[in-house]
């Protein structure tokens, strides 16, 4: 066979392997050292800090967690969160991550290496993400080979979409979950292509792993079982598949009832009863096969027919009596809105204020994938031609995975892994054309004369000009198949003789071509990742004129203050982004937090903040509520404020009290969302407004006050307040605290002592008739 | 910490029995109008001082001394006797003053049928004057005073004011009331009284033109109020005096009928007891809550547990000047709340132990985050208030019941099918099955 260029041939096939295994590992070890590094932009920028709102949560409980123990963390009632309801903690959370860092610290400090528990939480993300790079690796080497491996490992290792959830200092559930994900679905994979009980169990287990980490397992509780049921519709049903799926099963349905929080939702929610399903299914199934060993093939057509037929009509209306019943819970909101994404709007926007839960734009699949996006759907091609058990998976996730994505930001998440997967094994397979020195053997071709080398030889020398080359890839272990396959995807018409790639131009030309793009990859993940997803968001960085950076700090400064300043049971009132912050930071119960568990809970803080003075002022006592934050972001343009959040708490409070909050009563009568001299009344009068307007005019020393954000001009005359005492207000004015006044001694309305104490004149009063004057 | 108490208790009432009456203390500013000559009220000042109050005067318009000095109140209780004095000093303000009563100083003011600064601090009070000029006027009993001197029978089984008291003089304004729960009429008009101009009757057509716009609005009849106190939540007491007369020497010596004194001396004794807060003042000691049969206080409370809930209540005994344990209320309540109250019971006195009020329930099935409420307010007491915050928990993930009978089945399903597990492998792996796997083999073939 002619090659293209020549290789070495002095080597033997066992110096080969060695090699290419000892660059897979230094291979591996870079691309875990970059995915970690790509991920500390937070911390050099920054600090050494826990990021947004969910992770302060985490993080307050891993400390706990750390503290009295693991004991102490199940048993947790945590009665500063939901003022005055409390939250059972222990109940309520997925406690995986927090165990993960509390194993993590108790090793640590067992090796006597006092590591802060800070410092644990912040970089556990990007811990876990060289793990993921390594299980992505394994995955995709079940798929094609080692190289296409190695592709996929390195793109997840710096696929923005992935450090978006996982920068150092952003912890949450996430970080140590697509870990999980991926090592489970790679030893699902291994399971069912083995037929393995071991691998099956270990499935199992890091199921179970999973799901103590995340909510997002039920991806996986549905995924499984529709691989499982896609395979026995394809008429692939195989012992493998009965071992891999039952063990799956029943081992892992058993350990993730061992969450507290999920506790008998295996077996009592409609998302779980696929997986029964499936598993009732394949008990069927795997019957029907032993059957059919022992009857004649007629009987059993007709054995079968009427089987299937009654065994599904039974199960269901199994499911459906059920279900009526209530021994099975009906899908939850959050499910629906999967499927109709106005769902939420209309009927729970307390989910759909929530910004992660937004359909998503199509720039941000860019953003977040650059130019895997567009090999994605040629790696899914070419999983068709092949079309392995495993192959199947990879389309079905891809297919799921690309439809959540679109429907919700969050789930770019799990789009994330097998779009670099099938990116990878689309470039690898790319490459292994291109790379390969043989030559078709064609009659004008000028080819090289080249002695004959064996096949080991060439894929010898094909694994070291690849790994000469950035070692993104190692040995090609059969280019024959990987050409074939290329051949195939992009039909000649010619015979198998004339396949290939002529010239050393040609592979030059392409190779360099596929360089240059994961070069362009590599500096837009680094200039995503620096610039979009490092920001700590508790920590604003602006930039001075001279290029400069200026750190606003307003967060922080506002709950030390609430820290030094408040009594340790004071209960601060914020709408429920901050409520994890606040008891972070702060350490001081809040009415709600993140968590946002209960809707009536929220809808009344809501309430608060849209009505009146009056009318929330009597909430507030009954909550206890000493003091009040909100975020203005109307001086320095920090757009993420309450103010433009209002309209939400409206639309929340709308939905439980419908006589009394009205959204469009906050617009004015052309339908615009206003805070200037047009605003309508009751805006203007809504304790939201107040606070955050309240002396903002005075701010510009007679001159017209703007708000920044919504670029609009504010009254001269500010709102005042009766019922509240500006308390504090941080330096770039984000943070407003405001502090309940006391009744008033005297058993005046508040609003009337205030104009006492003003020195108004109060009208002149009337004794009180005490009946009618007869006339 | 309750036997503490007991010992303490004489020491203490021994060392502060040279000590005033008042349980706020002793020192007292009496803003002095000039035109009220000191002279002509030498009794009632004179019976202040003789309990122990320390006197200072100075007149309205005076700057010196100053009541709030640095923050911080330099006299216990003021009494402001310039019922028509139109300009005070900037320290006497109606906001000031009512600034006095928030740092729990009392007052005791005196109106007259003049408008001055204190008649729009009235109505702060929820006290409603008639307009000026109109002060009380009755023509019954038929007597040889003026129709706006009146005797008025104080009120009998009234817990401030004492009983069988003489009727007293009465010359001033009368005050209607508000709606406002705190105000306590220590004095009411005769049923026959009414606010009138006393010198011509132009002013009358504007009282009934008033009254027929309004109802029965008229500032006339025994609800009328003419000394009303007045308690603010933070319990400083105010009262209000609606003539300064009442306090005079010539009041307190002209007789009601032949040989039989008028009750203005008692009168104004029972009014100043009050309002300087020696009388009818109460307080809690402590509270205390704990599992029954159990003593130390619990920081958190699981569900469903027996709580005793106990609050030592004393109240002040001016005679010794200092604290007795009270057992005398019957009607105290305890509510344990989360945002409403769960639980409403009676919070009753313990028998045999001094002070000591004691109830025991069930800590509702609900977590969360409870709180223990006294909220005793009656008319001229103290208004007892405690709070004091418990978290209810759910139980430990070990405190629910195990091995429950309605679980049998389960357990027995379990077992049974390990059981046959084992025996089904023991019996697979003993038996000779080299047969058997030839047979597959062909089969398979």
């Amino acid at each position: 066979m002619p090659l293209a260029y020549s290789l070495p041939s002095n080597l033997s096939p066992a110096t080969v392997t060695n090699t290419s295994s000892l660059l897979r590992i230094i291979s591996l070890a870079l691309i875990s050292g970059a995915a970690i590094a790509s991920r500390l932009f937070a911390v050099i920028n920054f600090e050494s800090i826990i990021h947004e709102f969910d992770p302060w949560f985490n993080y307050r409980a891993t400390r706990v967690l750390a503290e009295k123990g693991f004991y102490a963390f199940w048993n947790w009632f945590d009665h500063t969160a939901w003022y005055p309801l409390g939250r059972v903690v222990g109940g309520t959370i997925y406690p995986g991550l927090m165990a993960t860092s509390g194993v993590i610290y108790n090793v640590l400090h067992a090796l006597n290496l006092p590591v802060d528990i800070r410092n644990i939480c912040v970089l556990l993300a990007p811990g876990f993400s060289a793990l993921t790079a390594w299980s992505t690796y394994m995955f995709t080497k079940e798929m094609k080979d080692e190289s296409a491996g190695l592709l996929a490992a390195a793109f997840i290792g710096i696929a923005p979409g992935y450090i978006s959830r996982s920068v150092a200092g952003s912890y949450d559930n996430e970080a140590i979950a697509i870990f999980l994900l991926m090592f489970t679905f790679y030893s699902w994979i291994k399971a069912l292509k083995t037929g393995s009980a071991f691998f099956g169990t270990l499935t199992a287990l890091f199921y179970f792993y999973m799901v103590a980490a995340w909510g997002g397992y039920a991806f996986i509780t549905n995924m499984i079982p529709l691989h499982a049921l896609t395979l026995i519709l394809m008429g692939r049903f195989s012992s493998r598949l009965y071992v891999a799926y039952s063990s799956w099963y029943a081992i892992g349905t058993l350990a993730s009832m061992q969450v507290p929080f999920v506790g008998f939702q295996p077996v009592r929610t409609s998302e779980h009863m696929a997986a029964l399903g499936v598993f009732g299914l394949l008990q069927i199934v795997a019957f029907a096969e032993l059957v059919r060993a022992h009857v004649s093939s007629k009987q059993f057509q007709s054995i079968l027919f009427g089987s299937v037929i009654g065994i599904g009509l039974l199960g269901a209306l199994a499911f459906g009596g059920l279900t009526y019943k209530g021994w099975i819970a009906p899908w939850t909101g959050r499910f629906y809105s999967l499927w109709d994404t106005g769902y939420a709007k209309k009927y729970i926007p307390i989910i759909a204020s929530v910004s992660e839960h937004q359909p998503t734009a199509w720039p941000s699949f860019f953003m977040d994938l650059q130019f895997l996006i567009f090999l994605f759907p040629a790696g899914v091609v070419l999983c068709f031609r092949e079309l392995r058990d495993e192959h199947v998976f990879v389309i079905i996730y891809a297919v799921v995975a690309s439809y959540f994505a679109g429907v919700m930001v969050r789930l770019m998440l799990t789009l994330t892994p097998v779009v670099c997967v099938a990116a990878a094994v689309a470039f690898s397979s790319l490459l292994d054309t291109y790379i390969d020195p043989v030559e078709p053997e064609a009659s004008d071709a000028a080819a090289s004369p080249a002695e004959g080398t064996s096949a080991a030889g060439a894929a010898a020398a094909a694994s070291d000009a690849g790994s000469s080359k950035k070692a993104k890839k190692a040995a090609a272990p059969d280019p024959g198949v990987a050409s074939g396959i290329l051949a195939a995807v992009a039909p000649s018409g010619s015979g198998p003789k004339s396949r290939g790639i002529f010239g050393l131009d040609t592979r030059g030309l392409v190779v360099f071509n596929a360089l240059g793009m994961l070069l362009f990859f590599v500096l837009h993940c680094t200039y995503v990742t620096s610039s979009a997803y490092s920001s700590p968001s508790v920590v604003l960085a602006s930039t001075n004129p001279d290029g400069s950076q200026h750190i606003i700090d307003d967060f922080r400064e506002a709950y030390y203050w609430l820290r030094q300043n408040t009594p340790e049971d004071a209960v601060v009132m914020s709408w429920w982004d901050y409520g994890y912050q606040i008891a972070g930071m702060a350490d001081r119960p809040t009415l709600v937090d993140n968590n946002t568990w209960n809707n009536t809970h929220i809808a009344t803080v809501g309430k608060a903040m849209s009505s009146s003075e009056e009318v929330a002022y009597p909430i507030l006592r009954k909550h206890d509520v000493d003091y009040v934050l909100v975020i203005f972001g109307g001086l320095i343009g920090y757009s993420g404020d309450d103010i433009n959040k209002f309209l939400w708490m409206v639309r929340i409070a709308q939905g439980v009290w419908p006589e009394e909050i009205q959204e469009p009563n906050y617009f004015t009568p052309k339908g615009e969302y206003r805070i200037d001299d047009a605003a309508p009344a009751t805006m203007k009068n809504s304790l939201m407004y107040k606070m955050s307007y309240y002396r903002f005019a005075e701010l510009f020393g007679g001159n017209q006050a703007v708000d920044r954000v919504r670029g609009q001009q504010v009254p001269k005359t500010g709102p005042t307040l009766d019922y509240l005492d500006e308390a504090f207000t941080s330096e770039n004015w984000i943070v407003r605290i405001y502090q309940v006044k006391k009744e008033d001694p005297l058993g005046r309305d508040l609003k009337a002592a205030n104009a006492f104490a003003n020195g108004k004149k109060r009208k002149k009063s009337k004794p009180l008739s005490r009946r009618r004057a007869v006339a | 910490m309750r036997f503490l108490r007991t010992l303490l208790f004489p020491l203490l009432a021994l060392t502060s029995f040279a000590l005033a009456r008042s349980s706020t203390g002793d020192s007292v500013l009496v803003l002095l109008d000039p035109s009220l000559k000191k002279e002509n009220y030498s009794i009632f000042f004179g019976d202040l001082e003789k309990k122990g109050y320390k006197l200072t005067f100075r007149s309205p318009k005076d700057t010196t001394p100053e009541i709030i000095k640095d923050d911080v109140a330099q006299f216990a209780h003021v009494v402001v006797f310039a019922p028509e004095t139109k300009t005070f000093a900037a320290d006497v303000t109606p906001q000031s003053l009512v600034s006095l009563l928030s740092k729990n100083m009392n007052l005791l003011l005196a109106l007259s049928p003049k408008q001055t600064p204190l008649t729009s601090l009235a109505s702060e009070f929820s006290l409603i004057l008639p307009p000026p000029g109109t002060p009380l006027i009755s023509h019954f009993p038929k007597r040889d005073t003026p129709a706006t001197l009146i005797p008025v029978q104080p009120p009998r089984a009234h817990h401030v004011i004492s009983d069988n008291l003489a009727p007293v003089w009465f010359s001033g304004v009368p005050q209607s009331l508000g709606h406002n729960p705190m105000l306590i009429p220590l004095l009411n008009a005769p049923p026959q009284a009414f606010a009138s101009d006393a010198d011509s009757d132009s002013g009358a057509d504007a009282l009934v033109e008033a009254a027929e716009k309004s109802g029965e609005g008229l500032w006339a009849g025994s609800s009328l109020s003419l000394v009303t106190g007045f308690q603010t939540l933070s319990n400083a007491r105010a009262t209000w005096v609606g003539g300064v007369e009442m306090f005079s020497d010539e009041y307190i010596n002209k007789e009601i009928s032949k040989g039989v004194k008028s009750g203005n001396r008692d009168f104004a004794r029972d009014v100043t007891a009050w309002t300087f807060q020696e009388s009818n003042v109460l307080r809690i000691d402590s509270v205390e809550h704990n599992l029954v049969n159990e003593t130390l206080p619990g920081e958190t409370y699981t569900i469903n547990d027996q709580v005793t809930f106990t609050a030592f209540i004393s109240k002040y005994d001016p005679e010794i000047g200092w604290w007795r344990a009270y057992s005398d209320i019957d009607d105290m309540q305890l509510e344990f709340t989360m945002l409403d109250p769960h639980i409403r019971t009676s919070l009753p006195p313990v028998e045999g132990e001094p002070g000591m009020y004691a109830v025991t329930f069930r800590v509702p099935d609900r977590h969360g985050v409870f709180k223990f409420n006294v909220d005793y307010k009656r008319k001229g007491w103290t208004y007892l208030t405690s709070t004091s915050m418990v978290p209810v928990v759910p139980p430990q993930h070990d405190g629910y019941p195990r091995f429950l009978s309605a679980a049998w089945p389960y357990y027995a399903g379990a077992f049974s099918t390990s059981a046959a597990f084992i025996l089904f492998v023991a019996l697979w792996l003993a038996g000779d099955d080299r047969e058997l796997k030839k047979n597959k083999g062909a089969k398979a073939e």
